[in-house]
């Protein structure tokens, strides 16, 4: 599906945001198509919350423009923003309210209809397991609870777009699972999800496909794959084993794809691309030079290596 | 994926007052001031205003005699003095002393039988300083002349020989009630000047409402503050409703318990104490559209400022001042009198529109048809102080 293609529920271009002589976001554009999790992975103050706040409607952009189901979305318009649903960072919620009253009230601004707006709250309720709870106000919660809940509201009216934005900050382990398989279980559903992170398990694990953004601008976009392939980065195969290594590591350097080998303490390192592919000839040949191998390691390179390649520092720099 | 049906701004706003209130009132603290200091504030205007403009006048006639009786019962008679009867001099005096009466009037035992006697007696009027009292007295002079005119035809009837001075007095009495009376009709010319005004109803009632009203609705701004604050007013945004309506919204919340504070004070005045507030209905229409216009300036406070230290304590010192130079405090007329300019300047203020609405239903006994300038221009106080918050808070949500 092209960037133009109609079936995307976000396509955003060209957003730009400064404040006096700081450009905070510099020309980020993507898509998002129905069903896909798109992550803006990023380090604090990289841009990503500044984007989310122009394509939710709720800052003025510079220049740029944000078209949700078809429809421009700016900061004026209620159509378009019928269909997105907006997690914030900072949790929005009223304290003095129970989780019930909160989904309610978010509700009614949704437009839903009062008998639908009841059952739908029950069942969100349930999906942020907090059912047992909605009675209780919001400032009796725990810090989890309280991002459940605002995860909630997100989810209430059904939006075709959901937007996350680091929605597990702060979160214990535990809450933090519990959101991780929510998005997935959207995402299966139908719902277009943009998440933003800085954590990079976060974005491996739920994202189709990742913005790298680092200093208000996307500097590589695609799958994991993609992007690893992109700054070349190779996965690794590390081998335990005992025998003449040098000789297993000149017939395995002779196989396509092996980018290079080096013998280690106790065994070898393989550089390769798509290693699991090769695994088998790699295993075979080594074994072939009379080495015997005790254990088998397969590495993928991570977006943390490529986010420190391509920027030149660590995400959580 | 369901897109839900399109909801109305209008249920939208109603929904975010409807919660705005909800949330006041779930804080205890507030259940003070939403309900509890206009209860006080009832019981100081009843206190102060209260009773009508009927001057108090109290009567000691222990002992007097049946003339006594009569004269104190002429005294009663009289329109517009509201009489009470005191059993001796001192409390007549202390009652006097604490404001509690205007004046007093001694009719010394042994009256009645002094003057059938033939004798002069004196009677002794304790006052206040003010108008009101001199009023008083000249209602006393006047019933110790209709008195003393029957007193002289008896005592020339019997000094004659033709019947007894009892006797004679009764007829003159009867006389009296049938014979035709010279009426000195008054009429009010020119605007009054307020120090004529001092103890009746205009010169605080309304003034202290007006007060009260807008101090209290400007404290609508810490809850959009705190809105702002929570990060709920910008999710609010993110919703399809715009500034403008969750601005009408937390501004309904607010003006919805300005209206309940301001007519329970109105009504409650005037139904415990009598507390004359002219036309209800208009009197009505003054508090609507004056409540619209601080709301919505508490509203443009929560736009403009970060925290709620700012808008409480700035807040304040801009009721106060606005209520200052709008009249609440040094009376329209006077300024008018001794300074034009200020005069001019003080109808910037909402407070000016409002007194001189209600000036002109209470002591002009105006309709709602005769404040309707006042009206226009109070809405349209409210409207542009609207229309500046909504602005505002449009700056404050999406471009930071």
């Amino acid at each position: 599906m092209g960037e133009g293609s109609p079936e995307a529920v976000l396509r955003c271009e060209g957003l730009r945001k400064s404040y006096g002589g700081l450009v905070a976001v510099d020309g980020v554009g993507f898509h998002i198509a129905p069903g896909e999790t798109y992550g803006l992975l990023g380090p604090n103050g990289a841009g990503k919350t500044t984007s989310i706040s122009m394509i939710a409607g709720l800052l003025e952009r510079d220049a740029g423009e944000v078209m949700v189901a078809g429809k421009p979305l700016t900061t004026r318009s209620t159509d378009a923003k019928r269909v997105v649903g907006l997690v914030p960072q900072d949790i929005a919620i009223y304290p003095d309210l129970t989780a019930r009253e909160n989904l309610s009230f978010f509700g009614r601004l949704y437009g839903m209809p009062k008998v639908e707006l009841k059952q739908r709250v029950a069942e969100v309720l349930e999906i942020v397991g907090l059912a047992d709870r909605a009675g209780d106000r919001a400032e009796e919660y725990s810090g989890g609870m309280k991002r459940r809940l605002n995860i909630g509201i997100g989810l209430l009216h059904r939006p075709r777009l959901l937007i996350l934005d680091e929605p597990t900050v702060g979160v214990d382990p535990q809450s933090r699972n519990a959101i991780l398989e929510s998005v997935e279980r959207l995402s299966v559903e139908g719902m277009a999800v943009l998440y933003t992170t800085h954590y990079m398990e976060e974005a491996e694990r739920l994202c189709d496909r990742v913005a790298i953004i680092d200093s208000g601008k996307i500097v590589a976009e695609g799958t994991r794959r993609e992007l690893v392939e992109l700054v070349g980065q190779h996965d690794r195969v590390r081998l335990t084993a005992t025998g003449d290594l040098k000789a297993a590591v000149d017939a395995a350097c002779a196989i396509d794809g092996v980018k290079g080998a080096d013998v280690i303490d106790g065994g070898i390192d393989f550089l390769a691309d798509r290693a699991g592919d090769r695994l088998i000839e790699i295993l075979t040949k080594v074994g072939a030079s009379g080495v015997i191998v005790s254990s088998v390691r397969v590495e993928e390179p991570n977006l943390e290596a490529v986010f420190l390649h391509l920027t030149g520092k660590a995400l959580r720099d | 994926m369901g897109v839900p049906e399109k909801g109305c701004d209008a249920v939208k706003a109603l929904v975010i007052g409807a919660n705005s209130v909800r949330r006041l009132l779930r804080d205890r603290a507030n259940i003070f001031f939403v309900f509890m200091l206009p209860m006080l504030l009832i019981l100081v205007l009843g206190a102060a205003f209260g009773g009508g403009s009927d001057p108090r006048m109290g009567i000691v006639a222990e002992g007097s005699g049946r003339l006594g009786a009569e004269l104190a019962d002429s005294v009663r008679q009289t329109e517009g003095v509201d009489v009470r009867d005191y059993p001796d001099k001192d409390a007549l005096v202390v009652a006097v002393e604490r404001g509690q009466l205007e004046a007093g009037l001694i009719i010394p035992v042994g009256y009645d039988d002094t003057l059938r006697g033939g004798g002069s007696v004196a009677l002794e009027f304790v006052a206040r300083t003010d108008p009101t009292s001199q009023a008083l007295r000249n209602t006393v002079d006047s019933a110790a002349v209709r008195q003393g005119t029957l007193l002289r035809a008896a005592a020339f009837a019997e000094s004659q020989g033709v019947m007894e001075f009892s006797d004679a007095l009764e007829l003159a009495g009867r006389v009296a009630e049938a014979s035709p009376e010279v009426l000195v009709t008054q009429e009010a010319v020119g605007e009054p000047f307020v120090f004529q005004r001092l103890g009746t109803f205009d010169m605080g009632a309304y003034s202290q409402l007006l007060l009260f009203i807008f101090l209290t609705s400007m404290t609508g701004s810490s809850a959009l503050i705190q809105s702002r604050r929570l990060g709920v007013s910008r999710r609010m945004l993110a919703t399809p409703t715009s500034v403008g309506t969750i601005l009408a919204g937390e501004s309904l919340g607010r003006l919805a318990v300005a209206l309940v504070q301001g007519l329970f004070i109105i009504f409650g005045s005037a139904i415990v104490f009598g507390v004359d507030w002219g036309d209800p209905v208009a009197a009505a229409a003054i508090v609507i559209v004056f409540s619209m216009g601080a709301a919505a300036t508490g509203m443009l406070m929560g736009a403009v400022f970060k925290n709620d230290q700012q808008a409480g304590g700035l807040g304040v010192v801009i009721g106060l001042g606005l209520a200052a130079l709008g009249g609440c405090m040094l009376p329209l007329s006077i300024m008018k009198l001794f300074s034009p300019g200020l005069w001019r300047v003080a109808h910037v203020t909402p407070h000016a529109w409002g007194i001189e609405a209600f000036e002109e239903i209470i002591i002009r006994d105006g309709t709602v048809a005769d404040i309707g300038l006042q009206l226009a221009i109070l809405a349209g106080f409210a409207a542009v102080v609207f229309v500046l918050a909504t602005w505002r808070l449009r700056v404050a949500l999406t471009r930071s």
